[in-house]
C-alpha cells in the first residue's frame, strides 16, 4: 500500500535495468558514444601536453624579431607573437600548465568535498552547522571573485592560483557530497548495516563513499573544466600565471593587443581552451549515462 | 509575505556577519604586512610608519575590526591609497553602470533562454529530439566558451571589423542611444553565457515537469497541450529556473568583472581590476564585499519570488 | 446483468496493441485486448505491476507517453473510434465523456494551484459554465464526494490536504464535467486500509447514483469482489480471463486466477498451515514471449503451452480464459488444494503450550519527539510517536503488529532495534532490558534481534554483491575466519531457497521477491532469536507475496525464531500470527489472540479494520453488512483529547472525548482499551 507502484514508464512495464554497478563502468564509458567523443578529444590532447619537452616543437621562449607577428604557417600552426615565439609550443606549453591546474584543483576539491561532506552530512548537528555555515559564507561571494580576491592576497603563480581556485570550489563540493549523504544516510540499508552495530567509519568507508563517490567524480571533472577557464580567466586578468611563463590566459592577453594585426595570437589558443572544457563535459556526461542510465531520457 | 521577510532577512545575518568578518581578516593574512605589499617595496621606513598610522593598522586587531564594522555601517570605506579619494564615493560612481549592464543581462537572457529551454522540452517530450540536440549543444559551447574569449572574437568582428560598435568611451546615462551602442558587446558576452545556463535548466525543469502525473492530469481533462504548458508546466518549472537563475548570477558577476575589463567599462569590476593592481586593499576589500553584497541580496530576491509562486514554501 | 444488455456498448475496445518502443527493445505492454463496458456498469481489470493494465487504461484515452504508441486496435466509445479521433475531439472526449481517477492523489494535482482552480477551469471548458456557476458547482461537488466545509476546501491547496481528501477532489474533478464513464487507475492504492475502503465505496456510490459506468484498474482481488459487476485479469499484456465477479471467483478458469485466487489468505475461516505459492516470477516483458506467458510458472503447463499462445474463449456460460488445458490447475491438483474458503486443513492450535518466559517484552515503551522549537515558536510540540505500550512474544511465536500510517508501528520497530532510543520504558529481550544498552553490551544484543524490511529496493547497497551484503553482520561484528563467513553464507543463501549462483550478482539484478529473499538471509545471519518483518510484502506483487510468507513460516518453524511481523494487510497477518496487538496513533488499542480477534474484534477500531478489509469473495463480501468509520486519521503530533479513536468512532460518548481508556485485561489473553468494549 505504501508502495507507489510505477506510473506509465518503461518501469511499469518491465523491470527496471540498471547497469551493473562496480568497476564495470569504465569500461561502459568506452562503450558510451558521448564519453567516447570526449575521451577521444581530451586522451590526445593530453598526450600532446605531458610530451611537448620531448615534441620537435620550438623552443617556447626563443625570440627572434625578424619572424615577429608571422600569421599562421606549417612552419608556426598558430603563427609567431610580437616577439616572434612560437604560438603553438606556447599554447602547449600553457596547456601543461592548465591540465595540471585543472586535475590539481579537481583532486584537492573532490578530497576536501569527500571529506568534510561526508562528515558533517553523516554526523549532522553543531558540526554540520559549523561547516554549512562555513560553506554559505564562501559561497556568498562569486567564485571568480573569491580566486581573484585570494590572488590578490597570495599574490601570482602557479601554487597560489591551484589554492586560490580551489578554495572558491571545495565548499560547493562539500555541499554536494553532503547532499548525496544525506540521501544515502536516509535509505534502508544503512539501517541494516546499524542493525548489526557497524561503526561510522564501516558505514561511510563500505556504505556511503561507495555510493556518492560516482556523482562525486562526474562534478569532478566539470571542477577540472572550471579550473582551467578560471584559470585562464585569472591569467587573462594578469592576476594568474605571469609571463614569460605561457599560460593560456596569458598569451591571448599579450595577443589582445596586436587583435587587429595578429588574430591568430589570441583566438587559436582560445579554441584550445574550449576543447578541453567541452572534452571534460564530454566524459561527465558519458559517465552520467554509464553510472544511471535513466538520465539518458531526459 | 512580510513576516517571511523579516524571518529570512533574520536568517542572512550571521552570513553577512561571516562575509564582512571573512573580508576583514584575510586582507590581514597577507603575508608580511599589509602596508608593505601595498606600498610595494619604495617607500623608507618613516613612510611606512605614516601610511600605517592613516591606515589605523597600528592599534590592536579587535579595535581595527571594531573601527572597520562601525565605518561600514555609516558607509564610511575610507579612501584610497593613490588618490585619497574616499572609496564610497569611487563605488557609488561605478556600481549604478555595473548594475545597469547586470540588470539588462538578467531581463533579456531570462525571457530568451526560457522560450528556447521550453520549445526544447516540449519538442523532446514529444519525442522530437533534433531541435532539443541542437540547442543541447549550442549552448554547451557557449556556457564553455572563455567570456574573455568571447569578447575578443565580438570585439574583433564587430569592432574591428565591421565598426559597428565602440569599445571604448565613457557610458553617459542621459544618452541611451549612445550608451546601448557602448554597452552592446559587453551585454552579449554576457547573455550568452546567461542564456546558455537558464536555458538549459527550463529545459530539464520544464520537461521534468512534463513527466509529472498532475500534467497527465490535466492531459485526461482535455486541457490542448499548449495550454498544459503555460498553465501548468511553466509555473512548477519556474521554481528550478529561479534558483538557478539566482545562482548564475554569480557567474554573470564574475563575467562583469571581465567585460568590464576588456571593453574598459568604468564599473566596479573595472575598480576591482585596478585596485588590484595598485595594491590598493582599502578599495579592494570594499569593492569584494559589495559584490558579495549583491549576490546576496540577489539570492534573497529569488527566495522571495519562490515564496510567492509556490504556497508550500515555509521557513 | 441489467434488462439492457442488447444495446450497443458504451465502451467497446477490440484487438487494443500497445508497445513501448524504448532503446533496449520494443515492450509489448498490451497485446490484442478485447473487451466490452455497457453504460452503468462497474469493471475491474486486475494484474500485477507489469502486466500492462495501465498501459491498457491510458491506451484508451490516448495518454501514452512517449515513448508509448497504440500499434492497432479499436477503442469504440458509442460506436466512435476514440483512436482515430482529432486531437480537438479527442480533449471534449477526456474528461467531459471520460472522466479519470489517477493512482496517486500526492502527485496526480498541481501543487501550485488551488483546489478551486482546478476543478473550476476544466468545468467552463467542458460544460461551458461561466466562473461563478463553475465555483458554485465545484462546492456541491466537493460536497458530494464528502468534503465537509467545501467553501473553504476551495481556497485550498493540494498540500493542505491528506491523501483521502486530494483523492476525493480527484473523483469530485472526474464527476465534475457529467461523465459517462469514470475511469480509475489503482485509485486506493497509495491511501490506507479504512480510507480505501471510504473511497471504494464513494466510487461504487456514486456510480449507483449516476449511472455512470466504473472502469476500476487494480492489483486487489478483494477489491473486486467487493464491487465489480465484471472482471478482467490480465497477466503479462493479455487478458487471461474475462468473466462476471460471481463466476470468476466461484469457478476460476485461468491457471493464473486460480492460483492467485489460492494464495490470498483469508480474513475469515480456518487457516491453512501453508498458504500456495506460485513460483517463479512474472515475465520480462522486454523479451519476445513465445506460448503461454504463465506456462513456467504454472502447474498444469503442458508442452504445448509453449508453443502457442492461447486466445480467450469460452469455458463456462459467458466466463472466458485463455487456456489450452481445460479446467486449468484444478484439471492437474483436483481438490487437494482446494479454493480457501471452502475449509482447509486447520492449523494446529496451541499443540505444545509450555509455560515459557517470552522471548521478548514490552514495558511502558514510550518515544516522543519533539519537533524544533525555533526563534519564533517557543516551545517544540511533542508527538506522541509511540505511547506507552505493553507487548510480549513468546518463543516460537509470531505477534502481528497492525495499524494504518502514523500509528507509530515502524518507529516501535525502530526502538527494538535499538536505531531508535526510547523515551521511556522497558525492552525485554531474553530477560535483559535493552532499553538503554550501551557499547559492547548494546553489541552482543544485536545478535538476537534482527530485521527484514519493507522496501527490498533500498534495504540493500546496490555497490555490493549479494555475497557482501549477507556476510555483513558478520563481518561487522567479526565472527569467524573468511572460510567460515562463506560457508555461513552459501548455507543461508540456501536456506532461503536460492542457488549459489545469485551470491556473485547485484541486488539491481534480482526481482523483488529474490532480494526480499536475501533480506531474509542477512536478518539470520546472526542466528538472531526474534526477527522483526516491517511490511516484508507490501513492495511485493500478488503473486510473489505468498512466497516470502511460507518461507518466513517455515523458518519460525525451523529455527524456532519467533517473529514480530508488522503489517497493514490483515489477511496476511491473520495467516501468519498468534498473537495480534492492534494499533491507533502510538497506542495500543486491542490485544488477544489471532483467532479471537478476527472472530469478535473488540475494539470499534479494529472491527473498523475488519470491515475495511476487502474479502475476495463477492457473495460473502455481499452479504456483509459493512460499517464504514468516516473521517481522516489526524495528524499523530495533533491527537484528539480522549480517547484518540473518538473523533472516527461510531459509539463515541462525552466520556470517550475527556478520558482516555486504558488497556483493559477482558477474557484470558485478551486486552481492549475502550468503555464499550464489555
Amino acid at each position: 500500500m505504501r508502495h507507489r507502484f510505477a506510473n506509465l514508464t518503461l518501469a511499469s512495464v518491465s523491470y527496471p535495468l540498471r547497469m551493473m554497478p562496480g568497476l564495470g563502468w569504465l569500461r561502459s564509458l568506452l562503450g558510451n558514444r558521448i564519453g567516447l567523443i570526449g575521451l577521444s578529444i581530451l586522451v590526445p590532447v593530453l598526450l600532446l601536453a605531458v610530451l611537448v619537452p620531448v615534441l620537435p616543437f620550438a623552443d617556447p621562449f626563443k625570440t627572434n624579431v625578424s619572424v615577429s607577428l608571422n600569421s599562421p604557417s606549417l612552419e608556426h600552426p598558430f603563427g609567431t607573437d610580437k616577439l616572434g615565439r612560437d604560438v603553438f609550443s606556447r599554447t602547449m606549453t600553457g596547456l601543461q600548465t592548465s591540465l595540471s591546474v585543472g586535475f590539481l584543483v579537481a583532486g584537492i576539491t573532490l578530497s576536501f568535498g569527500l571529506l568534510f561532506g561526508t562528515l558533517s552530512g553523516f554526523f549532522g548537528g553543531k558540526l554540520d552547522r559549523l561547516v554549512m555555515a562555513g560553506v554559505d559564507i564562501f559561497l556568498s561571494f562569486p567564485s571568480l571573485l573569491l580566486a581573484i580576491g585570494l590572488v590578490a592576497i597570495f599574490g601570482a603563480g602557479f601554487l597560489p592560483v591551484v589554492v586560490a581556485i580551489a578554495i572558491a570550489d571545495i565548499p560547493r563540493a562539500i555541499r554536494l557530497q553532503r547532499s548525496l549523504v544525506l540521501g544515502i544516510k536516509s535509505r534502508a540499508f544503512i539501517d541494516a548495516a546499524r542493525m548489526v552495530s557497524a561503526t561510522p567509519g564501516w558505514l561511510m568507508a563500505r556504505h556511503l563513499v561507495p555510493n556518492t563517490i560516482a556523482p562525486m567524480l562526474v562534478a569532478a571533472s566539470i571542477t577540472a573544466a572550471n579550473a582551467i577557464l578560471t584559470e585562464a580567466s585569472l591569467s587573462f586578468l594578469g592576476l594568474g600565471i605571469t609571463p614569460p611563463e605561457p599560460s593560456l590566459g596569458n598569451i591571448i592577453r599579450e595577443g589582445q593587443m596586436y587583435l587587429q594585426e595578429a588574430w591568430w595570437i589570441s583566438t587559436l589558443p582560445g579554441l584550445v581552451i574550449l576543447l578541453i572544457a567541452i572534452s571534460l563535459h564530454l566524459v561527465s556526461d558519458g559517465i552520467r549515462e554509464v553510472l544511471d542510465p535513466r538520465a539518458r531520457k531526459s | 509575505m512580510a513576516d517571511y521577510a523579516w524571518r529570512k532577512l533574520l536568517q542572512l545575518i550571521p552570513t553577512v556577519i561571516g562575509v564582512v568578518t571573512l573580508v576583514f581578516l584575510a586582507m590581514r593574512m597577507i603575508p608580511g604586512n599589509a602596508t608593505g605589499f601595498m606600498a610595494g617595496d619604495n617607500l623608507s621606513g618613516d613612510a611606512l610608519a605614516a601610511m600605517t598610522e592613516r591606515l589605523g593598522l597600528g592599534i590592536p586587531m579587535w579595535q581595527q575590526y571594531v573601527n572597520y564594522v562601525t565605518g561600514l555601517l555609516r558607509f564610511d570605506l575610507g579612501t584610497t591609497i593613490v588618490t585619497g579619494l574616499p572609496v564610497s564615493q569611487l563605488i557609488l560612481e561605478a556600481l549604478p553602470i555595473t548594475v545597469m549592464v547586470a540588470v539588462l543581462t538578467v531581463l533579456i537572457s531570462c525571457v530568451i533562454a526560457v522560450t528556447i529551454g521550453t520549445i526544447a522540452a516540449y519538442l523532446a517530450n514529444k519525442g522530437k529530439k533534433w531541435f532539443d540536440q541542437l540547442i543541447t549543444w549550442l549552448t554547451m559551447l557557449v556556457d564553455l566558451m572563455p567570456s574573455f574569449w568571447m569578447a575578443l572574437l565580438l570585439m574583433l568582428t564587430f569592432t574591428l571589423t565591421l565598426g559597428w560598435f565602440p569599445a571604448s568611451g565613457t557610458i553617459n546615462f542621459s544618452d541611451p542611444g549612445q550608451m546601448l551602442q557602448r554597452i552592446a558587446l559587453p551585454l552579449m558576452v554576457l547573455c550568452a553565457g546567461q542564456i546558455a545556463m537558464i536555458a538549459r535548466i527550463t529545459r530539464t525543469a520544464v520537461l521534468e515537469v512534463l513527466g509529472e502525473d498532475y500534467i497527465r492530469t490535466a492531459r485526461a481533462f482535455g486541457l490542448p497541450q499548449l495550454r498544459v504548458v503555460f498553465r501548468h508546466a511553466l509555473k512548477n518549472a519556474a521554481m528550478p529556473v529561479i534558483t538557478v537563475a539566482g545562482l548564475a548570477f554569480g557567474n554573470l558577476l564574475n563575467g562583469t568583472i571581465i567585460t568590464e575589463f576588456i571593453f574598459s567599462i568604468p564599473g566596479i569590476g573595472t575598480l576591482l581590476i585596478n585596485g588590484i593592481n595598485s595594491r590598493d586593499y582599502t578599495l579592494v576589500q570594499s569593492v569584494i564585499l559589495v559584490y558579495a553584497f549583491l549576490f546576496i541580496l540577489v539570492n534573497m530576491l529569488t527566495d522571495f519570488i519562490y515564496k510567492y509562486i509556490d504556497p508550500r514554501v515555509r521557513l | 446483468m441489467t434488462p439492457g444488455t442488447q444495446m450497443n456498448p458504451l465502451l467497446q475496445v477490440d484487438q487494443l496493441r500497445t508497445y513501448f518502443h524504448t532503446r533496449e527493445g520494443v515492450v509489448r505492454a498490451v497485446n490484442d485486448v478485447s473487451f466490452t463496458l455497457n453504460s452503468g456498469e462497474r469493471m475491474a481489470v486486475v494484474g500485477e505491476s507489469g502486466s500492462g493494465k495501465s498501459a491498457m487504461a491510458m491506451s484508451l484515452l490516448q495518454l501514452l507517453s512517449y515513448p508509448g504508441s497504440v500499434e492497432s486496435g479499436r477503442v469504440l466509445l458509442e460506436g466512435r473510434d476514440l483512436l482515430g479521433m482529432k486531437e480537438e475531439e479527442l480533449n471534449h472526449v477526456r474528461g467531459g465523456e471520460i472522466g479519470t481517477v489517477f493512482q496517486d492523489p500526492m502527485t496526480s494535482l498541481d501543487p501550485i494551484m488551488s483546489i478551486g482552480d482546478q476543478l473550476v477551469s476544466h468545468m467552463i471548458r467542458h460544460l461551458r459554465l461561466n466562473p461563478r456557476q463553475a465555483r458554485e458547482r465545484a462546492a456541491q461537488l466537493l460536497t458530494q464526494v464528502g468534503i465537509p466545509d467545501s467553501e473553504a476546501r476551495l481556497r485550498s491547496y493540494p498540500y493542505e490536504l491528506s491523501g483521502g481528501m486530494r483523492q476525493r477532489v480527484l473523483i469530485a474533478m472526474a464527476l465534475s464535467c457529467k461523465p459517462k464513464l469514470i475511469l480509475a487507475d489503482e485509485p486506493t492504492t497509495a491511501l490506507d486500509v479504512t480510507i480505501q475502503a471510504q473511497i471504494v465505496e464513494l466510487l461504487k456510490d456514486i456510480s449507483t447514483e449516476t449511472g455512470m459506468a466504473l472502469l476500476f484498474i487494480t492489483h486487489d482481488l478483494g477489491l473486486v469482489a467487493r464491487f465489480a459487476q465484471k472482471v478482467a485479469v490480465m497477466y503479462a499484456g493479455r487478458i487471461v480471463e474475462y468473466g462476471s465477479v460471481y463466476d470468476l471467483f466461484e469457478r476460476p478458469q485461468h491457471p493464473y486466477t486460480q492460483s492467485l485466487l489460492r494464495t490470498i489468505p483469508s480474513i475469515k475461516g480456518p487457516r491453512p498451515k501453508r498458504l500456495m505459492q506460485i513460483g517463479g516470477f512474472p515475465p520480462d516483458m522486454r523479451q519476445p514471449i513465445e506460448g503461454c506467458a504463465f506456462a513456467d510458472r504454472c502447474l498444469a503447463a503442458v508442452p504445448q503451452c509453449r508453443l502457442e499462445a492461447p486466445e480467450l474463449e469460452v469455458k463456462h456460460g459467458r466466463q472466458q480464459a485463455a487456456c489450452l488445458v481445460d479446467g486449468g490447475i484444478e484439471a492437474v491438483i483436483g481438490q487437494t488444494m482446494p479454493l480457501h474458503r471452502e475449509g482447509a486443513e486447520p492449523l494446529p492450535q496451541d499443540e505444545l503450550r509450555v509455560e515459557t518466559r517470552p522471548v521478548l517484552e514490552l514495558q511502558q515503551l514510550t518515544r516522543h519527539f519533539k519537533t524544533d522549537a525555533s526563534l519564533f515558536k517557543r516551545e517544540g510540540r511533542t508527538v506522541r510517536a509511540v505511547d506507552e505500550i505493553e507487548l510480549s512474544l513468546d518463543p516460537g511465536q509470531t505477534l502481528g503488529l497492525v495499524g494504518e500510517s502514523g500509528c507509530g508501528k515502524s518507529t516501535t520497530a525502530r526502538m527494538l532495534l535499538r536505531l531508535d532510543t526510547p523515551t521511556a520504558g522497558e525492552i525485554v529481550v531474553e530477560g535483559v532490558d535493552i532499553a538503554k544498552l550501551k557499547g559492547e553490551a548494546l553489541k552482543s544484543f544485536r545478535r538476537k534481534v534482527q530485521m527484514v524490511f519493507q522496501d527490498p529496493y533500498s534495504s540493500f547497497n546496490p555497490k555490493m554483491k549479494i555475497r557482501d551484503i549477507i556476510m555483513e553482520p558478520l563481518q561487522v561484528m567479526d565472527i569467524g575466519t573468511r572460510e567460515d563467513r562463506e560457508l555461513k553464507v552459501q548455507d543461508l543463501i540456501r536456506t532461503v531457497g536460492l542457488d549459489t549462483v545469485y551470491l556473485d550478482r547485484y541486488p539491481s539484478q534480482l526481482s523483488g521477491g529474490q532480494r526480499q529473499r536475501i533480506g531474509i538471509a542477512r536478518a539470520l545471519a546472526l542466528d538472531p532469536s526474534i526477527i522483526i518483518a516491517d511490511e516484508p510484502t507490501s513492495a511485493l506483487d500478488v503473486s510473489v507475496r505468498a512466497q516470502v510468507i511460507n518461507l518466513l513460516a517455515d523458518l519460525r518453524e525451523r529455527l524456532g525464531i519467533s517473529i514480530l511481523f508488522i503489517s497493514h494487510d490483515l489477511s496476511i497477518v491473520r495467516h501468519i500470527s498468534d498473537k495480534i496487538a492492534v494499533m491507533y496513533l502510538g497506542k495500543i488499542v486491542e490485544y488477544g489472540s489471532a483467532d479471537a480477534i478476527f472472530e469478535d474484534p473488540k475494539h470499534p477500531y479494529t472491527q473498523a479494520l475488519l470491515y475495511a478489509a476487502p474479502v475476495p469473495d463477492p457473495v460473502a463480501e455481499e452479504k456483509r453488512t459493512i460499517r464504514l468509520i468516516g473521517g481522516d486519521l489526524p495528524s499523530p503530533s495533533n491527537p484528539p483529547p480522549g480517547c484518540h479513536f473518538s473523533t472516527r468512532c461510531p459509539m463515541v460518548t462525552d466520556r470517550c472525548k475527556q478520558d482516555q481508556p486504558v488497556l483493559e485485561q477482558m477474557a484470558d489473553t485478551r486486552k481492549v482499551a475502550c468503555f464499550h468494549a464489555s
